[in-house]
């Protein structure tokens, strides 16, 4: 067999941009209650906090409003309509808030190296090597 | 219509319709693993074709059915390379288009990097990332359908029927002049086209395969960026939208009384 025959691609990991993975470290308030409710929301294919993977970019209370900004870990992803429910849902929760708007960002581009120590440490429970 | 709204119609079809292409080999590909290959690009190719999709709902105030239940089939401006039906079975015909697309989408994605229009710009390095791979999984079936005599007639057949269509790449829509001079793109279409054939020529000779000259590749007459299209399309369009127009929104189907 030729080794053309066993070609595969190889994954590389993905740099962290300063600033990033948030986790709401430091938060106060209403914001600090919405990032306590979402790292209550898990991925809805592994049970790892939507925080820990390193989905949320941002979090701001103003008033009685909530914004949350967020990525997908790839652009097909699925569960997008239901994830950013989720994520609103959550973000509701808050005592406070009336109203909440969840948006996608794609920059900086997600991956595997955004995901917290405590999220690979549950990702490798479940089965992945990261 | 604003030149970063026109080019989002071109990135959003093209990618859209290339992925119902795709889907249509799910169960019948070669391989098990050339099955899941394709299903995950097609997944991939309809992410990207939301997330263009989406950007003209956030800002130009269209919605879902305008964009693609209830648009007209001549209002796509997809190029017609990504629109034609898979004869069947070719499998060479799926790689040949595939590596022809991936090539012009990266330059294409390249030009848009510095986007003066920051919501494309913001996006393009996710989508980069994401095409590679299609790239690569092109060029290794390639290479491998190359090395023997029947399959790289296949793929000769396939280079011949498709390349004129690949040059609809580079058509023009109405509104290329705007596109370039606001700067949402920062090449010309005939920059891309000369990098593409820089590319793909070079690389397509090396494994045998005979190009047609460029210069004499009679243009099909359907260009697809300007709303005509080929037979094939109008086909695909029905069967794409046949499950929206059967569910009837104008008139909701009731559990119970007269209409149940």
């Amino acid at each position: 067999m030729s080794s053309d025959a066993c070609s595969y691609t190889e994954y590389e990991d993905g740099e962290v941009p300063e600033g990033f993975p948030q986790t709401g470290e430091g938060a106060t308030g209403a914001a600090a209650e919405v990032w306590d409710a979402l790292r209550e929301v898990e991925d809805p294919e592994m049970p790892v906090s939507i925080v820990d993977l390193g989905l949320i970019y941002d979090v701001t209370v103003e008033g009685d409003e909530a914004a949350v900004e967020m990525t997908l870990t790839y652009t097909g992803c699925p569960a997008k309509d239901m994830l950013t429910n989720d994520v609103k849902c959550a973000a509701l929760t808050a005592s406070g808030v009336r109203e909440a708007s969840v948006s996608i960002q794609y920059s900086p581009p997600w991956s595997v190296e955004m995901v917290t120590d405590a999220g690979k440490e549950q990702l490798r429970e479940f089965g992945l090597s990261v | 219509m604003e030149p970063a709204e026109a080019e989002l119609f071109r990135l959003a079809d093209d990618e859209y319709v290339l992925a119902e292409r795709y889907t249509e080999w799910q169960i019948f590909a070669p391989t098990p693993e050339s099955d899941l290959a394709l299903a995950n690009i097609a997944q991939d190719e309809f992410g990207h074709a939301r997330l263009w999709y989406d950007l003209l709902q956030e800002e130009y105030d269209y919605d879902e059915p305008d964009l693609l239940w209830e648009r007209e089939p001549h209002d796509f401006v997809h190029s017609t390379l990504v629109e034609l039906e898979t004869p069947e079975g070719d499998w060479a015909d799926t790689v040949v288009r595939g590596y022809l697309y991936d090539v012009a989408e990266r330059l294409r994605l390249e030009a848009l990097e510095d986007s003066s229009y920051e919501p494309i710009a913001a996006r393009v390095p996710k989508v980069r990332d994401e095409e590679e791979y299609h790239r690569e999984h092109a060029q290794s079936w390639l290479d491998r359908l190359t090395e023997s005599a029947d399959s790289l007639e296949r793929v000769q057949a396939a280079v011949d029927r498709l390349f004129p269509h690949a040059m609809t790449l580079f058509a023009p829509t109405a509104h290329e002049d705007a596109i370039v001079e606001a700067g949402v793109r920062t090449r010309s279409l005939s920059e891309l086209r000369e990098d593409w054939l820089d590319e793909v020529v070079p690389y397509l000779e090396s494994l045998g395969v005979e190009v047609p000259e460029p210069e004499d590749v009679v243009r099909p007459d359907p260009l697809g960026r300007d709303g005509t299209h080929t037979e094939d399309w109008f086909d695909l369009h029905e069967a794409f939208t046949a499950s929206y127009h059967e569910l009837g929104f104008d008139e909701p189907a009731e559990l119970r009384g007269d209409r149940a």
